[in-house]
């Protein structure tokens, strides 16, 4: 692979071009050609497909468009460019496993199959706004607690002694060390305090929170997980490269991430399922990645449960894992809020797509991950169960199961429902489950998904 | 050429994203003495209603919406002289000052705002991202704006729209323009703790309410 070195000397010696003409000349103009060349086309029939020749025919435009079009550096304006041999090359030698924790929670995550059948890697939360260290701590603790979790996405807490911690101010420096040193003590509370950390940290927009929150004595270790995001469309800014050069000098794993944009520069669903397998080219080559985030994304209803997005997640996945065996986490955005039909019924769509198309779970997050305090524990033990019954199946099994999934909450997309707050369900004094109610739900929901094809089976 | 095939193919020219028909047949509206300002309305705005609509239902994409927005340009580079010439001006529905907050270098979300307000008619003046608070304020009264547009992705970039509103009042300006918050991280209780006047889920939504908006202060 290219070293880390000869990608970043790019930045400053690939061809000048306006952010304009990069999106215009270049990125559109390019994808439409490679859509066209490659006859990738949406069938909304199938929102899991399962065409394994589909699948290897997009990786195949993958790569295609990564060499024709690279990604572009806004601080130096000027494109990076790469061959398809140095491409292919990143991709030979890419991780097909990566190892996070400490302890006995020491475990690797690998790239799955299509249609393996294994357990998937269960990843649990998200990086949502907490309004309280007490209501953070417990829903870090109630994550913690669900045995099957393997790691954790810990939420945000952006106040620092009740005022907001502005993006890249001294108080954001402060606000990211607590948001770990808070999350750690959670894990140690719940028993397992070697449970890593794999989005860290979302208090931090900037490389100096992340830098200083990196110090040891904060609980941060280099086996838990350090993001690293391109901005859409293909943007690989300064920043980003700041964050690579720090997280492999201290031998971190790297987790790129990216939002394609459904929508946006990439069009619909061909452009967008072509631009989600090049970000994971675009991660083993410029991000170093160990492991990579997808989260493509509906622009206008902001959430990524919608019928083609749950074709561009599988379809990306299957394209990945049949061809760049590099270990992917899925994260929904979800319009239902935490507790509600539509937030389950969405949630079970997309990991079942995710699943059994090789990819690993993130669980999902309610209310377009908005709504403060909406990461309710039980909500997460839910997606664990439905992750795991997905890996029973195959894709031509669950097809049909997805389209059942679609008809309960397809038509509620453009309004979803407003869901519960971690503290309508738990008590925030002891963390116990009070909300009877929402419990009940939560059964009958899991006896629907059962009705309708998904073998869940309620965890201990 | 009848004036209604020209103001017909105008008006395919936007729905084609053909620079060349809608530079030919502008032209031709000029030769054949059609209304410089009825080929616009007529014949160009009416195929930009109808993109604007094909968006909507997601028949179409950002990668269109820039398609007809040249388009519309190449037309107006020959119309918009002839209109001058004749002493008239095309009424546009209101002038727009718009950028990502300080702290924020999100941009998609609100390209897209733009191209929809610009394919609407409204005059916009893009102020990019990471834009410093006072940038939004000169410029609003520089080109005696409308409205004003704040976009933030991350929550901990939303204070940035606060502080334009609040920089706004203490300068007595606030009632002058209508604000807009919207972004990823934007949320309408959010917009109504800080007292903007008007939050909008997507792009769209945007151009609707601030339609209303304006055609209700007039």
């Amino acid at each position: 692979m290219l070293s880390f070195y000869e990608v970043i000397d790019r930045t400053v010696t690939g061809p000048l071009m306006s952010d304009q003409d990069f999106y215009l000349k270049l990125y559109v103009p390019e994808l439409n050609k490679v859509i066209q060349q490659y006859k990738i086309k949406y069938n909304p029939d199938t929102p899991l497909p399962s065409d394994d020749a589909l699948a290897d025919t997009v990786f195949e435009a993958a790569v295609d468009f990564f060499s024709r079009v690279g990604a572009y550096c806004p601080d130096t304006s000027r494109v990076l460019q790469f061959t398809k041999d140095e491409i292919m090359q990143a991709m030979s030698e890419a991780p097909s496993e990566s190892t996070f924790g400490e302890g006995p929670d020491r475990k690797v995550m690998r790239s799955r199959k299509p249609d393996e059948q294994s357990e998937p890697w269960y990843h649990c939360g998200g990086g949502i706004y907490t309004t309280s260290e007490a209501i953070f701590m417990n829903i870090v603790e109630g994550l913690t607690n669900i045995r099957k979790a393997n790691s954790l996405s810990i939420p945000s807490s952006i106040k620092i002694k009740g005022k907001d911690a502005r993006v890249r101010s001294p108080q954001e420096v402060l606000a990211t060390i607590k948001t770990v040193s808070m999350a750690r003590e959670a894990c140690q509370r719940a028993g397992r305090p070697g449970l890593p950390i794999l989005n860290g940290i979302s208090t931090a927009t900037g490389p100096i929170s992340m830098f200083a929150a990196s110090y040891p004595n904060f609980g941060l270790r280099p086996s838990d997980g350090y993001l690293v995001d391109s901005l859409a469309e293909m943007i690989v800014d300064f920043e980003a490269l700041d964050k690579v050069a720090f997280y492999t000098s201290i031998g971190a794993n790297i987790g790129s991430t990216s939002t394609p944009l459904y929508g946006g520069y990439n069009g619909g669903a061909e452009g967008n399922v072509i631009a989600t397998v090049t970000y994971n080219l675009l991660g083993i080559l410029i991000f170093r990645g160990t492991y990579h985030y997808n989260a493509p994304l509906h622009t206008k209803l902001r959430v990524s449960s919608t019928r083609p997005l749950l074709w561009i997640i599988a379809l990306a996945n299957q394209a990945l894992h049949r061809n760049a065996p590099y270990p992917t986490v899925n994260l929904p955005y979800l319009g239902g809020g935490a507790g509600t039909d539509c937030y389950y019924y969405e949630m079970a769509a997309y990991h079942t797509c995710v699943i059994t198309s090789g990819g690993n779970m993130l669980s999902g997050h309610p209310s377009i991950a908005v709504e403060p305090d909406s990461l309710v524990p039980l909500d997460h033990v839910l997606n664990v169960e439905v992750a795991e019954a997905a890996s029973k199946l195959t894709r031509k099994e669950a097809n049909p199961i997805v389209r059942k999934f679609l008809e309960k909450y397809e038509g509620q997309l453009k309004g979803p429902p407003k869901g519960l707050k971690y503290q309508d369900c738990y008590d925030i004094e002891t963390g116990n489950l009070i909300n009877s109610e929402y419990k009940k739900n939560a059964d009958r929901i899991r006896k629907e998904l059962k009705d309708l094809g998904l073998p869940i089976v309620k965890s201990a | 050429m009848k004036e209604d095939e020209i103001l017909g193919k105008l008006k395919e020219s936007i729905l084609n994203f053909d620079e060349e028909l809608a530079e030919k047949m502008a032209q031709e509206a000029v030769n054949s003495n059609v209304d410089p300002l009825k080929a616009v309305d007529e014949g160009l705005v009416k195929g930009l209603g109808i993109i604007g609509e094909k968006y909507e239902n997601d028949e179409i994409f950002l990668p269109e919406l820039m398609m007809a927005a040249n388009t519309f340009q190449k037309a107006m580079s020959i119309l918009e002289p002839k209109i001058a010439e004749k002493g008239k001006e095309r009424t546009i529905k209101g002038i727009v000052v718009i950028g990502t907050v300080k702290g924020d270098i999100h941009k998609i979300g609100k390209d897209i705002v733009i191209l929809l307000l610009r394919t609407a008619g409204y005059e916009v003046h893009d102020l990019g991202e990471d834009v410093d608070l006072f940038t939004f304020v000169d410029t609003a009264r520089k080109v005696n704006a409308d409205a004003i547009g704040l976009s933030a992705l991350l929550t901990s970039t939303l204070s940035g729209q606060k502080d334009v509103i609040d920089v706004l009042s203490q300068q007595g300006l606030r009632d002058k323009y209508i604000i807009m918050v919207g972004g990823g991280a934007t949320t309408p209780e959010w917009a109504e703790t800080i007292g903007a006047d008007l939050y909008a889920e997507n792009a769209q939504v945007t151009v609707r309410k601030l339609t209303e908006m304006i055609e209700e202060k007039k």
